[in-house]
C-alpha cells in the first residue's frame, strides 16, 4: 500500500550525521588544523579568498576543511557567509606599480629593469611523484636583496607611445557587483569585477579558445608579478589615506597586437588579469578573456564565444552554475508529470494524424 | 536635541514595510501604519517611517523643503545621498503639496528600464475613503485622518469628526479623487484626498499615456498611508 | 556572530523592499535587484527565500512547499532554515499560513487576501529559450513585442495540433508584460488570474523579482481557435477521491502499477481528515 512519503525532515537530520562522519574520515587520524591548510595548501587558499570574494585565509581555510577539499563548495561558503558581512568603506585603488615583487616575469623581454624573478613557481619542477618527500631544504640567501619596487613592463612601453595608455582615474567609478545586478552591456570594470570571481577552469578554457582562432588576440605575456601590495582607505573623518594592511597578488598584464580601428591608431593593447594570492594561471586567463570582451570597443570582429559578453558574463560564476546544473536532482515530479501527460497525448495522436497535421503546409504564421 | 528614529529598526520597519506592501498591492484603499517614529517639521511622522523603512546611503532622495534639521535627522538616521533636483530622486518627499513641482519631474524611468522611476510620498491633509464599493447615496465617507487631528482611527459610518459628513463618490470627486480601478483593485475604490493642486489629477492622467513608465505615489495623513501605484486609473466622473 | 533576524542584514532587506514595491507597481515586469549569495544553492529558491526574508515578521505563519508539498526535503530544508535564523511559526495548513513560499505549484486550496506567496523561479525571463540574449528580450519587453511567442506557440499547434508546453505556459499580465509563472503546471495558470493573494517571485540567480497583485488579469496565451486548456486526469486521488487536484503519478511495483494521488499533500490529508470525519 502506497502512503505519502512522508520523513523528508528525519532523512536531512540522518543526512547530515552521515556527512559529520564522511567528512571527518577515519578518527585515528588527526583531524587538520586550520594553520595546516594555510601554510600547507596555499594556493587553494588563494583560490577560494579569489573566487569566494574574501580575502581571508584562516576563514578559507576553515571552508576548504569543511568542504572536505571541495573547492567549489568552499567558495560558496565563503561567499554566503561574506553576503552579510557590512561594508565599512571602500579601499584606494591598489597601486601594484609599488608591490613588493616575490615573483616578476615577462615574456616580451630577455632583460627588464629589476630583473626576471621566478620566484616560488611549479613552472620548473619536473613532474615526478615526490614519494620520498624530501625535508625542505634552506633557501640560498639571494646575491643581492631585490629592489623594493620594479617598475611595470608596460609602462616602459608607455614611454614610447607604443601601447595603448590608460589614464589613472580615467575609469568611471566601478558599481559593487556583490550589491548590484549585472545587466547588459556591461563597462569594462563590471566585466572585470564579473571575471575576478569567476571560475578559474571556465576562464581557463575561454582564455585558450581565443589561443585556437575562436577570437584573434596574438597576445604576449608582458608582464606576470606577484607580491604583496598595501591596502589604504581614506576614512572621511581623517580627510587623508591611512595603510591598513597588505594583501599578496597577482597581476597579468597581456599584451596583444592591434592594427588599428574605430579612431584608435594601430598599437598594442592591453587584456588585464588580478587574483588574490600566487593565482597565476587565473590572472592569466583573465587578461585573455578581458582583452576578448573588449571587441566591440575596438571595433574587432565578435563571433567567438569569448567575445560575447552575455555568454561570457552570465555563466563564469561557479557558485551559480554549481547550484542551477545541480538543482536538476531536486523533485520535478510536477513538471515531469506535465509533460507526461503532454507527450501521451502527442504520441496518440502521431499514432492517428489529426486534420490539423495533414494540412499543415497550408498554415502561415501569423503575425502579432 | 536630535529625535529618536524607530525604536526598534528590524521590526518598525519590517512591519512598516508590511503595511506599504499592502497598499501598493490594493491601490487607493488606505491603511493604518503601525509605527510613527518622532519627526522633525515638515516631515510627518507617517512620511518618516516610509522614509526609514526603504531609504538609505544607496537611494536618492529629494527633499521639497529641506529644512536644516529635517536634513539633519535623515542624514543621521537613514545615511540618505540628498539630491538636488526632483528628476535624479529615486524617492520625493513633498511637504507642501500645494507647491509641488509637476509630477513629470520626477523620473518615470526607461523604457527597458521602467523600474528606475520614481517614489513620490505626499503629505496630505487628509484621506477620506469610501468603504464601499458602490457609492451610497446617504452613506457615509470615512474620514480616516487629518494632519490636524493627527492618526484617527477609522471611524464607522457616518463619521462626521474632521468636517462634515459627506455622501457618495461624487463628494469624493469633489474634495479631489473618485473612483479608481486597475491592478490590485476588485472592483472599484473610491477615496478622496484633500491638499492636493487642483491640476493634481489632470497631470497624473496624462502620464499614463507613457506606461509602464510612470510614477508611484505614496499619500499619507496622519497615521495613514495610501498608496497610487502607475497602473491605477481614475474614472472619469 | 549570530546572524541578524531572517540572516539578511537590513539594507539588503531595504534594497528588496523597495525593488518589490516597484515589482508590484509594475505588475509582470522583472525588476533587476542586487541578490545575494544565500547560504542555500542558486537554482534551489534563493529568490524565494530573499522575497520571504525580506517580508518576514514574527507575526507570519510560515509555510514551504515543493512540488506541492510540505514534506518534500528541499522544502523541508527552507522551512528549517527559516525556524533557525528568524524563529518563525510555521505551519502546513494552508489556510493558517500567513506567508507561502512554493516551488512548481500554486495550492488547491483557495488563498485570501491575507495572505502572499512567493514563488521560487529558476528563470524569469519567458522568452528566454527564444531569445538568450537579455539584452535583447528587454528591448522586446519594452516594445511589447511578443511576436516570437506567438509564432511559437503558433509552431506548436502547425506541428501537433495543440501548443505544447505543458508548464511554465507564458502569461500576459494586466494585459502589458509577458511574464514567466514559474514552472507551475498550467493546471495551475487559471488561479493566477484575478488572485485574492499577492503573488510575489524572485529568481535568484537571475537577480529579478516580479510581482502579480491582487486581482490583476492574468491572461495565459491562446488562439482564438486554440483557448488555452489545462491538464485532465481520467484517475481521481486514490487516496482521498478528488477529481480537481493536480495529480502525481506513482509507480508502485515493478510491474509498473500506477497510481495518482493528490501532489498537494495539505489538501489531500484534510479532505481524508473531513471523510474520516
Amino acid at each position: 500500500m502506497y502512503v505519502a512519503v512522508k520523513g523528508g525532515e528525519q532523512a536531512i537530520a540522518r543526512s547530515l550525521e552521515l556527512l559529520a562522519q564522511a567528512q571527518r574520515g577515519d578518527t585515528a587520524v588527526p583531524e587538520l588544523e586550520l594553520a595546516q591548510i594555510r601554510e600547507q595548501l596555499r594556493l587553494g587558499v588563494a583560490r577560494v579568498m579569489q573566487e569566494g570574494s574574501l580575502y581571508d585565509e584562516n576563514l578559507s581555510a576553515l571552508a576548504i576543511r569543511q568542504a572536505a577539499g571541495d573547492m567549489l563548495e568552499a567558495i560558496f561558503l565563503l561567499r554566503a557567509y561574506r553576503t552579510t558581512l557590512p561594508r565599512f568603506g571602500y579601499t584606494l585603488p591598489l597601486n601594484t606599480a609599488a608591490m613588493r615583487v616575490r615573483r616578476r616575469v615577462s615574456g616580451t623581454f630577455k632583460d627588464i629593469p629589476g630583473g626576471q624573478v621566478l620566484g616560488p613557481t611549479y613552472d620548473y619542477t619536473q613532474r615526478l611523484l615526490d614519494f620520498e618527500h624530501a625535508p625542505v631544504a634552506s633557501v640560498t640567501p639571494a646575491d643581492a636583496p631585490l629592489p623594493p619596487d620594479m617598475p611595470r613592463v608596460l609602462d616602459l612601453l608607455d614611454a614610447e607611445a607604443l601601447i595603448e595608455r590608460i589614464e589613472p582615474g580615467s575609469d568611471p567609478e566601478p558599481v559593487d557587483l556583490t550589491r548590484e545586478p549585472l545587466t547588459f552591456p556591461a563597462d569594462r570594470a563590471t566585466r572585470l569585477q564579473n571575471l575576478s570571481r569567476g571560475d578559474e577552469g571556465f576562464l581557463l578554457s575561454m582564455a585558450y579558445s581565443t589561443q585556437r582562432g575562436y577570437a584573434e588576440s596574438h597576445p604576449f605575456a608582458g608582464e606576470i608579478r606577484m607580491g604583496e601590495v598595501d591596502v589604504r582607505v581614506c576614512p572621511e573623518e581623517l580627510g587623508f589615506a591611512i595603510e591598513i594592511g597588505s594583501i599578496v597578488l597577482t597581476e597579468c598584464q597581456m599584451i596583444n597586437q592591434f592594427h588599428g580601428g574605430n579612431g584608435v591608431p594601430p598599437q598594442f593593447t592591453r587584456g588585464y588579469g588580478l587574483s588574490m594570492g600566487e593565482g597565476e594561471r587565473k590572472a592569466m586567463s583573465m587578461a585573455l578573456v578581458d582583452r576578448a570582451l573588449r571587441c566591440d570597443e575596438l571595433a574587432e570582429p565578435d563571433d567567438a564565444p569569448a567575445q560575447d559578453q552575455e555568454f561570457v558574463l552570465s555563466h563564469s560564476d561557479n557558485v551559480e552554475a554549481s547550484g542551477f546544473v545541480q538543482h536538476l536532482k531536486l523533485p520535478h515530479y510536477v513538471d515531469f508529470q506535465a509533460e507526461l501527460s503532454l507527450l501521451r497525448t502527442l504520441a496518440a495522436q502521431h499514432a492517428t494524424p489529426s486534420p490539423v497535421q495533414q494540412g499543415r503546409e497550408s498554415f502561415e504564421v501569423p503575425t502579432a | 536635541m536630535m529625535l529618536a528614529a524607530f525604536a526598534d529598526p528590524v521590526f518598525d520597519s519590517q512591519r512598516t514595510f508590511r503595511a506599504l506592501l499592502q497598499a501598493m498591492a490594493r491601490p487607493a484603499a488606505p491603511r493604518a501604519l503601525p509605527v510613527l517614529p518622532p519627526s522633525p517639521a515638515p516631515i510627518a511622522p507617517a512620511a518618516m517611517a516610509i522614509v526609514l523603512t526603504l531609504c538609505d546611503a544607496t537611494t536618492s532622495v529629494w527633499l521639497q523643503q529641506p529644512e536644516d534639521e529635517a536634513v539633519h535627522h535623515v542624514r543621521f538616521h537613514a545615511g540618505l545621498k540628498l539630491v538636488e533636483q526632483p528628476q535624479q530622486a529615486d524617492f520625493a518627499l513633498i511637504t507642501d503639496p500645494m507647491s509641488m513641482p509637476p509630477l513629470e519631474a520626477f523620473a518615470l524611468g526607461a523604457p527597458r528600464y521602467p523600474d528606475r522611476s520614481a517614489s513620490v510620498i505626499v503629505q496630505a491633509t487628509a484621506i477620506h475613503s469610501l468603504p464601499c464599493v458602490q457609492a451610497e447615496a446617504g452613506r457615509g465617507v470615512h474620514v480616516l485622518a487629518s494632519a490636524q487631528d493627527g492618526a484617527t482611527p477609522p471611524q464607522p459610518p457616518p463619521a462626521s469628526r474632521g468636517g462634515s459628513t459627506f455622501a457618495g463618490a461624487d463628494i469624493c470627486a469633489s474634495r479631489g479623487g473618485g473612483t479608481f480601478v486597475g491592478p490590485g483593485i476588485r472592483d472599484t475604490q473610491t477615496v478622496a484626498i484633500d491638499g492636493l493642486p487642483a491640476d493634481f489629477w489632470h497631470q497624473r492622467a496624462a502620464l499614463a499615456a507613457q506606461l509602464p513608465l510612470g510614477i508611484d505615489l505614496f499619500f499619507v495623513a496622519g497615521q495613514h498611508v495610501l498608496a497610487l501605484p502607475r497602473t491605477t486609473r481614475l474614472l472619469e466622473g | 556572530m549570530t546572524y541578524n533576524f531572517a540572516f539578511l542584514d537590513e539594507d539588503t532587506k531595504r534594497m528588496l523592499r523597495r525593488a518589490l514595491l516597484k515589482a508590484v507597481a509594475i505588475p509582470g515586469y522583472q525588476v533587476p535587484f542586487g541578490s545575494r549569495e544565500m547560504p542555500l544553492p542558486y537554482g534551489w529558491g534563493t529568490g524565494g527565500i530573499q522575497v520571504t526574508a525580506a517580508l518576514l515578521g514574527p507575526d507570519d505563519v510560515l509555510k514551504v512547499i515543493d512540488q506541492g508539498a510540505d514534506d518534500t526535503t528541499n522544502a523541508v530544508n527552507i522551512r528549517r532554515f527559516f525556524s533557525r535564523v528568524a524563529a518563525v511559526a510555521t505551519t502546513e495548513h494552508t489556510a493558517e499560513a500567513t506567508l507561502i513560499q512554493t516551488r512548481h505549484r500554486i495550492p488547491e486550496t483557495s488563498l485570501r487576501e491575507d495572505q502572499i506567496l512567493v514563488f521560487q523561479v529558476p528563470e524569469p525571463e519567458p522568452l528566454r529559450t527564444l531569445e538568450p540574449r537579455e539584452a535583447e528580450t528587454r528591448t522586446l519587453h519594452a516594445l511589447a513585442d511578443y511576436g516570437l511567442m506567438h509564432v511559437k506557440l503558433y509552431e506548436d499547434i502547425a506541428q501537433y495540433g495543440h501548443i505544447a508546453t505543458s508548464y511554465d505556459y507564458p502569461v500576459l499580465v494586466d494585459g502589458r508584460f509577458l511574464t514567466s509563472p514559474s514552472p507551475i503546471p498550467k493546471f495551475d495558470n487559471p488561479k493566477l488570474d484575478r488572485s485574492p493573494a499577492l503573488m510575489l517571485f524572485g529568481a535568484g540567480r537571475e537577480k529579478r523579482l516580479y510581482a502579480i497583485p491582487p486581482y490583476t488579469h492574468v491572461e495565459s496565451l491562446a488562439f482564438d481557435d486554440h483557448p488555452f486548456e489545462i491538464q485532465r486526469w481520467e484517475h481521481q486521488c486514490e487516496l482521498c477521491g478528488s477529481g480537481e487536484s493536480y495529480l502525481d503519478e506513482v509507480i508502485v511495483d515493478d510491474r509498473g502499477t500506477r497510481m495518482f494521488v493528490c501532489s498537494d499533500t495539505d489538501f489531500c490529508s484534510g479532505r481524508r481528515a473531513e471523510a474520516q470525519a
